[in-house]
This record gives C-alpha cells, sequence and structure tokens, in this order.
C-alpha cells in the first residue's frame, strides 16, 4: 500500500530523510516512531504528497510519486485520510461542517454526506457535539473530530501524525481504539508518536527513524 | 469549474464574513461603472445633437459665365448620376440677386450703381448623410470640378472639420475613459479577490490536504468575483436613472434647455451584465496568477 526505496529530503542544508526505504501492506497498522526533529512529519507530508522527494521513489495506493501530475494530487489525496498534528480544523465551522468537508470536496450528495458524518461522529462519541464550534471543544474532543473527517469517507490509508500528543492517557486510549477498529476494517494505518506506550507490545510494524536516517524496522 | 450549491454557500459566507473589504469594492466598482454611463450619456447625446447637422449642409457649384440651358442640363444630369448626391436645385443668377437683396435688404446701397448682374449661375448639391465626410466631399469637389461648365465649388470647410474633430474628439475621451476605468474596475476584483485568497489561505491549504481540486477551490472565488461586480453594475444602474430622473428632469423644469437631452435607458440596462464581466475576468485573473 505504501512503498519508499530509497527517499532521501533536503529542506535548503538540511537533509530531513536520508535514503528511506520500507513498505507497508495492504490493511497493515505500522508505527513511524524517534525523537523530534527525526522525520516522522516529513516522512507523512511525502506520503500524502505534501511535499515531494528529492530522491528516490515513493508509491501509494497504486499512485506512484514520479509519474504523479499536479492535477491528479487531489485524487490521491482522497484515498489517505490525515490526522494533522496542529488538527487543521476549520473554526468558522462546527463540528458537522468540519467532518463533512472531506465529502463535500468529493462532490457526495447531501443526503449521503448527512449519514455518513452522524455515523462517523456516533463511532468517535461525537454526535452530541455536532453543532458546536471547535474552540469550544476539550483537546480530545478535537482529535476525535480530526479522526472522524479523516476517516469519513473510507480511505484506504490512515495517517496519523502524533495523534495522542496533547492528550491525558484515557483519552489517547481511546483514540488508539479508535484506530484499531478502523484497521479491524482494513484501513493501512501508519501513525507518528514519540510515545513508546503506543506500539510497545503491540505487534505491529514499527519504523524507527533518528536525524532523517531509518535506524530500525521492528516489530513493536 | 464546478458551480455547486455549496460553491454558492461557501461564497456567500465568505461574503458575509469579509463584508466591509466586500462593500468598499462593490461602490469602487459602482462609482466606476457610474462614471463610464455619464460619459456613455454625454457621447450618446453629442452624437445625438450633431447626427442632423449634415443634412443641412451642402455645395455651391459656380457655373461658367453665360452657361447655355442644355449645358446646365448636362451638368445637373452628371451631378444626379453621383451616388454621394441627394438633390441638385439650379440656382439662376437673377434667384441669386434676389435671395441676395434680401439679405441685404438694410445695406441696399451696395447695389448701387451695378448696372448688370454679376452674380454667375449655380447649382446647390444636397448630399446622402452617409456622405458627408471631410475626405468623401473634398473629393466629390474635385471631381465636380472637372465637369465641363462648372467654374467654381464652396462649401463649409471649416464646419465638416469641427464636426468632424467634435465626433473623434467625444469618442475617443469616451473610448479612453472607458478603457482605462473598466482597467480599474478589473483591478480592483483582483485585489479584492487576491486579499480574500491570503485572508482564507489557511482554509485553503486544508481544502486542498483533503483533496480539493483546484476548482473547488477557485470556483466561489469566481462567484464572489461575480457577485462584487453585479452589485456594482446594479448600484452603478440605480445612479444612473436616479441621475437622470431626479436630477435633470428636475433642472429641466427651471432650465428647458435640459429638454434636449435623450436618456437611452435600454442602453445602460446592460451595466449589471458589465459588472458581471469585469467581476469574472478580475477574479479569473487573480486566481490564475496564485499558486496553489
Amino acid at each position: 500500500m505504501i512503498q519508499f526505496n530509497g527517499v532521501t529530503k533536503d529542506y535548503d542544508n538540511l537533509t530531513a530523510l536520508r535514503d528511506i526505504s520500507f513498505s507497508i501492506e495492504k490493511g497493515e497498522m505500522a508505527f513511524v516512531t524517534g525523537p523530534s526533529g527525526s522525520g516522522k512529519t516529513t516522512l507523512l507530508k511525502l506520503i500524502y504528497f505534501a511535499e515531494k522527494p528529492d530522491k528516490g521513489t515513493i508509491s501509494v495506493a497504486g499512485w506512484d510519486a514520479e509519474q504523479l501530475k499536479e492535477s491528479s494530487i487531489p485524487y490521491l489525496r482522497r484515498n489517505i485520510g490525515v490526522v494533522f498534528q496542529d488538527f487543521r480544523l476549520l473554526q468558522n465551522k462546527n463540528v458537522f461542517e468540519n467532518v463533512a468537508m472531506a465529502l463535500r470536496i468529493r462532490g457526495i450528495s447531501e443526503k449521503e454526506i448527512k449519514a455518513k458524518v452522524y455515523d462517523t461522529l456516533k463511532a468517535v462519541n461525537l454526535r452530541h457535539k455536532a453543532d458546536i464550534y471547535p474552540r469550544r471543544l476539550s483537546g480530545g474532543e478535537q482529535q476525535r473530530v480530526v479522526i472522524s473527517r479523516a476517516i469519513v469517507a473510507e480511505p484506504a490509508v490512515v495517517l496519523a501524525d502524533e495523534p495522542t500528543g496533547n492528550l491525558d492517557p484515557d483519552t489517547a486510549e481511546g483514540v488508539m481504539k479508535t484506530f484499531k477498529e478502523i484497521n479491524a476494517k482494513g484501513t493501512t494505518i501508519l501513525i507518528a508518536t514519540h510515545n513508546r506506550e503506543l506500539y510497545r507490545n503491540s505487534g505491529r510494524k514499527v519504523i524507527r527513524l533518528d536525524m532523517g536516517t531509518l535506524v530500525a524496522e521492528e516489530v513493536g | 469549474m464546478t458551480l455547486t450549491p455549496y460553491a454558492f454557500k461557501l461564497a456567500l459566507q465568505s461574503m458575509f464574513r469579509e463584508r466591509w473589504i466586500n462593500l468598499l469594492s462593490v461602490l469602487t466598482i459602482a462609482s466606476g461603472l457610474l462614471i463610464i454611463s455619464l460619459a456613455l450619456f454625454l457621447v450618446y447625446n453629442v452624437d445625438a445633437a450633431t447626427k442632423n447637422l449634415p443634412e443641412k449642409f451642402s455645395l455651391i457649384l459656380y457655373l461658367d459665365r453665360g452657361i447655355q440651358k442644355e449645358r446646365v442640363d448636362a451638368v445637373i444630369g452628371a451631378l444626379r448620376k453621383n451616388s454621394a448626391v441627394s438633390a441638385v436645385r439650379y440656382i439662376s443668377k437673377d434667384e441669386a440677386m434676389r435671395e441676395l437683396k434680401t439679405v441685404l435688404k438694410n445695406s441696399s446701397y451696395v447695389f448701387e450703381g451695378l448696372d448688370e448682374n454679376p452674380l454667375p449661375d449655380a447649382l446647390e448639391l444636397k448630399l446622402k448623410k452617409e456622405s458627408v465626410g471631410q475626405e468623401s466631399v473634398k473629393r466629390l469637389a474635385d471631381d465636380v470640378l472637372k465637369i465641363k461648365g462648372v467654374k467654381e465649388v464652396d462649401y463649409a470647410e471649416k464646419f465638416l472639420s469641427t464636426l468632424n474633430n467634435l465626433r473623434v474628439g467625444m469618442k475617443t475621451i469616451g473610448l479612453i475613459l472607458i478603457i482605462s476605468l473598466a482597467t480599474g474596475i478589473i483591478f480592483v476584483c483582483y485585489s479584492t479577490v487576491k486579499i480574500l485568497f491570503y485572508r482564507r489561505n489557511e482554509e485553503i491549504e486544508t481544502f486542498k490536504l483533503l483533496g480539493a481540486t483546484k476548482w473547488f477551490i477557485r470556483t466561489p472565488f469566481l462567484i464572489e468575483g461575480a457577485v462584487i461586480g453585479t452589485s456594482g453594475g446594479i448600484i452603478s444602474l440605480v445612479g444612473i436613472f436616479a441621475f437622470y430622473y431626479v436630477v435633470l428632469l428636475r433642472l429641466s423644469v427651471s432650465m428647458p434647455i435640459f429638454k434636449i437631452i435623450l436618456f437611452p435607458a435600454e442602453m445602460f440596462l446592460v451595466l449589471p451584465f458589465v459588472g458581471l464581466f469585469l467581476g469574472v475576468t478580475g477574479a479569473a485573473i487573480a486566481l490564475g496568477r496564485l499558486k496553489y
């Protein structure tokens, strides 16, 4: 589902990722870990084509980065749901509208949008907060709205960047439970985190980065 | 372009959120279009006022002294064949003298001592309206001088050049004004859309990351440009009608000179569409130049 072959990414004179190769199979749930500044976020950005690699090849859900035209990027992104580290919630839209946005850009009918958004919000226990604006939600609730937006269109891949970074242990556990449920339905999930508790004894693939280099690929 | 109901909803939400920027743009566009309308109004009236002047224009052909009646008929026949000529009137030297005496009845002493009529026989040519132009009249005058029996041609050369200069001048000023103001209006729409775009940069970035196409992002801005332009057009339309019906018509009561002013109402009904076109053009240029 996700394949990196010798990928290098530079920002001016700084190398963010160097010669990275790994693959994640369809339906797999994996983790990318490493200290702050190790290149986790850059790796995710390369997957959803917010950045282009300077060297190497990337393939995601059958789309090849080298052959991908600029105009095709939106269609590739529709196969990927992203849980952003900074949430990226639209502050002038309520919870329902934030989640619905992922469907509106796909041109889905209003009737279908309503059904899918309420189903997804129910799954993350936020159905009762549909009309609330993001600034009135707690960090954990905002995180769950972002997860809802990432999964509502049932993408093939879900990427999560530090999804439990600002959450208390109980809420973090709830968020991870949601990811496991989504994964159980066949969605490929890649989570970037520096929290070892999330992948310890999970039996999942863990890609360890340090200073932009892949130092280990192991089972957590 | 994806003209979905949601694109209209996004455009309306943005217009409400950024109502002051939008209002300012609408008023600027309305002012520009109103000035264009006033310029057109003036050009239209000058054109209408000068349109009938060519009908009063004529050429006088002075014939050879002692010309025979047959020769005069031949000259008239030749002139009538000319496509620029609408009417030919023969003025005998006696008739010319009678007309002159009528004109100079208060200065009859100028005729004292005249033993014989010094005036020549003449022909007055009226031209078709479309043939009254500086160049075409000069060409005609040269042509008729070649007809045997015609000695001299006289016409109001200065009148023609003044009329020509007035029309060309008014049209040129009108055109310059229209082009510069239309460019200004496009620039206002361009700047407005660019400002609105940058103010929503974060939102747009999120749309892109969620998989929105360029047109999903662009269409609400185009709609916004269209609404701004059309609103400006409607306000200028109201403005020009108010100017005529409230100001000019009231003035004409105390100053009858204003009664001769013509108001081409149907010409101004296109103003909202002109606004729409300029608004969409400005927005399209702005979106085309944005890198995203």
